[in-house]
């Protein structure tokens, strides 16, 4: 199942409509800043030119002219340095900011002409968000915290206990569920923030770095069950980070964003094997790439030379376990899917050199 | 960023402006005094030029009052029921179940240091025969107390919700605790009429504030976060504040409710003034005017031990987390219970007479016996203090040496010659690179041969102005002008000098004492362990309290005043002096000591210029305190507007009341604005 959705190109192709819509969105923080954009746009030029002449007015245009879709059911992370704009654009997706401009819709809904109690209606069932240092309510235990969106919908106290009863179990957070969140431990206070944003059964989740708060043990520990629970629930989610090893670990696609600008949106791989710029490339300078490119990526599917069938690959092995498999091998190895179709083959040339890439 | 309009202090170098300011300031006066035989206007305004705004005020405020009297009248009834409620509940329970309810709520809060502590002091109170009259006050207190809370908090969450009106609501509010207390009292006296509804709504006008600004903190405080996940919880707006963000900001907001209690406390023993209700305040103004010393220093005690004991309860409820256990809170519910009803059952259910009396009239005969062996000591304490020190900076030296104190008489050619030599040593000052301390020293030489009371009001206008303009800016300076100019023409004048001079002389002896203390507290541990827990008590106190030992040892007269104000007034100056000084980065203490410098040349050159803008936050709220207590003070005897303030009160004059009392507040205004100014400079040239 997990190998079935796919990370690569195929997603996209598979999307009828897309779950979330971003076009053209611009965050401009300022005296009203609406206008000073309206007048920056009217005198013509690319989105950097624009957001070059608000610069110099005093403004910050904190997202520039982002644009990207989400596919249902997809991971889609949002990576780049602090300052970068990553929070501004999610809060702008969800209404906690109003966007200068621009175009949102989730799961086909117009979200900025969304009228204010559609949007807390929106908020009760359909959207979930995890915070950074958690925004846990500090007088609740967290029983109340985790119900606290069924609270507010009008649920009555028993049904809606016994309701999160299955959520604080899933995050594994049985037995504490009277404790309040000045007992618990930064771990345990992210669990209790997860566990509310799933409380009203969203169909589409947003993360703020929700783990970059927390040591590197338990951040891991906590990806592991991310991942988990994300296998479980068919959500579509939205993952902000500035980590781009928790990018690659976690991601679907990845958008990496400079100065409010999305410079790239790619699979894992594109971004590892195939950086647009050299502010992506040094991101991806840390990465042991063999562990996160997959050999799907490097695969040709058209090739008709002879391949060595014997050791066998599978699309979504890493670079680097291909590589230990196929090291004696100077012909191009066949891949095959799991019920043993070939797929195509890999040159273990191609792996080399994608290891080798930009290593200089 | 339009800083460079709001201050332009920050973008210009310090000294030209300093020296300019000094320069003119020192023009000023000079001219002033050259002047003075040809232009006798430019010393004391001329009558003829004033307007009669005692009057005007007068009039227009006596028909706006008579115009909503019916609706107040009403409130009044209102109000009635649930003050005789309260009363009824707190004066006719035995005192057994009132003794064993707050010990049980003492415990219930904090444990057994709180019951303990609340025990001891009802006790205390039960004793000294002063039950049924704090209990009458305690009635009035928790009357008016959810008044202010619910006045407050309301405004508080206006405040926050509308952000438009946020800055004019902060600005009111300013101006409300700036008013004397007794500036209120008047019109409310007229409006309500006598009785100790006036009381109520004063002391519910005057705590407000703090409840409001309480709130408005707490929840400007909540984290972000806390705010946008109650967003995507998807509540209400509603929902966000009452379900979210007001409990999130519990703690500042119990602060705020025991700064309103004490504030309640304080405005209703005050509030005493007025008659017409047998409280505790009232027992010890009418033992002070029977000068019975003894029982008004037992009831002012039966005060402060009940102002230690609401502070300390409800300051714990605010901080303080852990309940206790409820069965012991049960059992001492009980034990008053069953108290009650022995005592009922043995028919002995009133207040014991006070156990007490007999030591408040032996300490009245042995006070008695003091001031008779020590009378002539304590006189000349008071007069040298008088004629040395209060009166030259009153009336000048011009005209406070005397033969008959001083020894010679003061001639004009003295006053030449102490110019001359102030002048030459200025000059000297600047010459050596230090204009300002220069031009400071010529200043401070012209005010005190004058005497503030009599200086000339072009140098008192100006001087303010450059002051302000220094501090802040040109806004300030415009402000403050405009504000002292319509005192000027108020006829005021003279008064609101009186008032400056009395002010500023209890303030100059608490920067020299206070900073004193201070510093000493910083520098030693030992000292501050003693320190401390006497200005959390002068804090607590109420400040109708503070007159009573003064009146005790020195009679009614502007010193006994003076050593009243600088009593309630010394405290923040010791506070905040303490605390710029010990909180330098311990970074900076390391490389001066690395450097080779002294443990005295670190304080000076290290920790003084650090703790700078404390010290002069301390300074601003000590003036602040001297002003509140000024009016107060005019009970036992201080000239001036706190003096017309409280005449205005005797003869229901809501006009000379309102006036006084704005003019007052005005003082007060700029005061606080010139220091905050200054603290806000250094504030800046340190980079802080
Ligand atoms: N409310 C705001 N007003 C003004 N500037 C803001 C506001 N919120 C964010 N910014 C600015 O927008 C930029 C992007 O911030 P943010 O989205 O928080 O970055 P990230 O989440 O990537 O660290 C920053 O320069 C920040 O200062
Ligand atoms: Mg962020």
């Amino acid at each position: 199942m997990e190998t079935g959705r796919g990370r690569g190109d195929t997603l996209i192709s598979m999307a009828e409509q897309p779950a979330i819509s971003v076009a053209g969105l611009w965050q401009v923080f300022g005296s009203d800043a609406a206008s000073a954009f309206r007048r920056a746009q009217d005198e013509g030029g690319s989105s950097r030119d624009i957001a070059g002449r608000l610069e110099e007015r005093g403004y910050i245009p904190a997202v520039r002219d982002a644009c990207f879709e989400v596919a249902e059911g997809e991971l889609f992370v949002i990576m780049g340095l602090s300052g970068s704009g990553k929070s501004t654009l999610l809060r702008g997706i969800s209404r906690l900011v109003e966007p200068t401009a621009g175009h949102v819709s989730i799961e086909g809904e117009d979200i900025l002409a969304a009228s204010k109690a559609r949007m807390t209606e929106l908020r009760r069932s359909r959207i979930g968000m995890v915070f950074q240092h958690f925004g846990l309510f500090p007088h609740m235990s967290v029983i109340d915290n985790v119900a606290f969106p069924l609270k507010v919908g009008g649920m009555g106290r028993r049904e809606r206990h016994d309701k999160v009863q299955c959520i604080i179990e899933m995050v594994g957070l049985k037995g504490r569920e009277g404790a309040y969140p000045r007992e618990l431990s930064g771990g345990q206070r992210q669990r209790v923030g997860i566990a509310r944003s799933l409380a009203g059964d969203c169909s589409v989740w947003f993360l703020d770095e929700p783990f970059s708060a927390l040591d590197p043990l338990i951040r891991r520990q906590l990806q592991d069950e991310f991942l988990d629970i994300r296998a479980r629930l068919n959500t579509t989610i939205v993952f902000i980070t500035h980590d781009i090893a928790e990018a690659l670990k976690l991601a679907d696609r990845i958008a990496i964003m400079r100065d409010g600008e999305i410079v790239q949106i790619g699979t894992p791989a594109d971004i590892v094997l195939h950086p647009v710029d050299d502010y992506v490339r040094e991101f991806a300078r840390d990465v042991v790439r063999g562990r996160h490119a997959k050999v799907g990526s490097i695969m040709r599917a058209d090739d008709d030379r002879a391949a060595n069938g014997t050791p066998g690959l599978r699309p979504d092995m890493t670079l680097e376990d291909a590589l230990a498999t196929c090291m004696a091998h100077y012909e191009p190895v066949a891949v095959y899917d799991d019920g043993g179709n070939l797929l195509g083959t890999v040159d273990p040339q191609d792996i080399a050199s994608a290891l080798k890439a930009d290593c200089g | 960023m339009s800083a460079s309009s709001e201050s332009p202090a920050a973008s210009m170098p310090g000294p030209p402006r300093g020296q300019l300011a000094a320069l003119l300031t020192l023009v000023t006066g000079a001219a002033c005094l050259l002047l003075q035989d040809y232009a006798p206007w430019m010393v004391r305004f001329p009558e003829a030029w004033t307007l009669p705004a005692t009057e005007l005020v007068g009039t227009g405020l006596d028909a706006v009052l008579s115009a909503i009297k019916p609706v107040m009248r009403a409130w009044s009834w209102l109000l009635s029921y649930p003050m005789s409620w309260a009363n009824a509940v707190l004066v006719g329970s035995p005192w057994p179940l009132i003794i064993g309810a707050f010990t049980a709520a003492g415990w219930y809060i904090g444990g057994f240091r709180m019951a303990s502590l609340t025990f001891l002091g009802f006790g205390f109170v039960l004793l000294s025969g002063y039950w049924s009259e704090s209990m009458n006050t305690l009635s009035l207190v928790s009357v008016s107390v959810p008044l202010a809370v619910l006045a407050g908090g309301s405004l508080g969450i206006l405040a926050n919700e509308v952000p438009r009106i946020r800055a004019a609501l902060l600005a009111t509010l300013d101006a409300m605790q700036t008013i004397p207390t007794f500036a209120y009292l008047t019109p409310l006296l007229l409006l309500f009429g006598f009785g100790p509804v006036v009381g109520l709504v004063a002391s519910a006008i005057y705590a407000a504030p703090p409840m409001a600004r309480n709130v408005i903190l707490g929840l400007e405080r909540v984290d972000p976060e806390v705010k946008e996940a109650s967003i995507m919880s998807g509540a209400s707006r509603w929902q966000q504040l009452f379900l979210v963000e007001i409990p999130a900001a519990s703690q500042q907001i119990m602060v705020g409710v025991n700064q309103c209690l004490m504030a309640s406390l304080s405005m209703v023993i005050i509030a005493a003034v007025i008659g017409g209700f047998n409280d505790i305040g009232w027992e010890v103004l009418l033992t002070m005017r029977k000068a019975q010393f003894g029982q008004a220093f037992l009831a002012g005690l039966v005060i402060v031990i009940f102002a230690i004991v609401i502070d300390r309860l409800s300051g714990s409820l605010a901080l303080e987390r852990k309940r206790h256990d409820r069965r012991v809170t049960w059992g001492l519910l009980l034990s008053g219970a069953v108290g009650a009803a022995l005592l009922a059952l043995t028919g002995a259910d009133t207040a014991p007479e006070g156990v007490f009396s007999a030591a408040a009239v032996a300490v009245d005969d042995s006070l008695g016996a003091f001031t008779a062996t020590h009378g002539a000591t304590l006189d000349g304490i008071k007069t040298s203090a008088m004629f040395y020190g209060l009166l030259p900076l009153r009336i000048g030296l011009d005209q406070a040496v005397l033969p008959f104190t001083w020894g010679f008489q003061w001639t004009p050619a003295m006053s030449l010659w102490l110019f001359a030599i102030a002048v030459l040593a200025g000059l000297g000052l600047a010459a050596a690179g230090r204009h300002m301390a220069g031009a400071g020293l010529v200043i401070a030489v012209g005010v005190v041969e004058t005497g503030i009371a009599e200086l000339p009001w072009p140098f008192v206008i100006v001087g303010t102005m450059s002051l302000a303009w220094v501090a802040q800016g040109t806004r300030l300076a415009v402000l403050s002008a405009a504000l002292l100019g319509l005192v000027l023409i108020s006829g005021l004048w003279d008064r609101a000098l009186l008032s400056l001079y009395l002010s500023g002389a209890a303030v100059v002896a608490c920067v020299v004492v206070g900073g004193a203390i201070g510093l000493l507290s910083a520098v030693s541990g030992i000292a501050w362990i003693i320190i401390r827990p006497v200005c959390d008590m002068l804090q607590t106190i109420p400040l109708f309290v503070f007159l009573i030992p003064t009146l005790m040892f020195f009679q009614i007269g502007e010193f006994s005043a003076f050593l009243a104000i600088c009593a309630y007034a010394v405290v923040p100056m010791i506070r905040y002096t303490r605390h710029g000084l010990v909180s330098t980065p311990p970074e900076m203490l390391e490389a001066a000591t690395s450097s080779g410098a002294t443990p005295w040349q670190t304080m000076t050159d290290v920790r003084m210029p650090y703790a700078a803008p404390t010290i002069l936050l301390g300074l601003n709220q000590t003036i602040l305190y001297a002003f509140a207590m000024l009016v107060i003070a005019a009970l036992i005897g201080t000239t001036g507007l706190g003096q017309s303030i409280y005449l205005a009160l005797g003869q229901a004059d809501v006009g000379l009341g309102v006036s006084a009392g704005a003019a007052m507040a005005i003082l007060a205004f700029v005061a606080d604005r010139l220091a905050q100014g200054f603290a806000e400079e250094r504030r800046k040239a340190l980079g802080l």
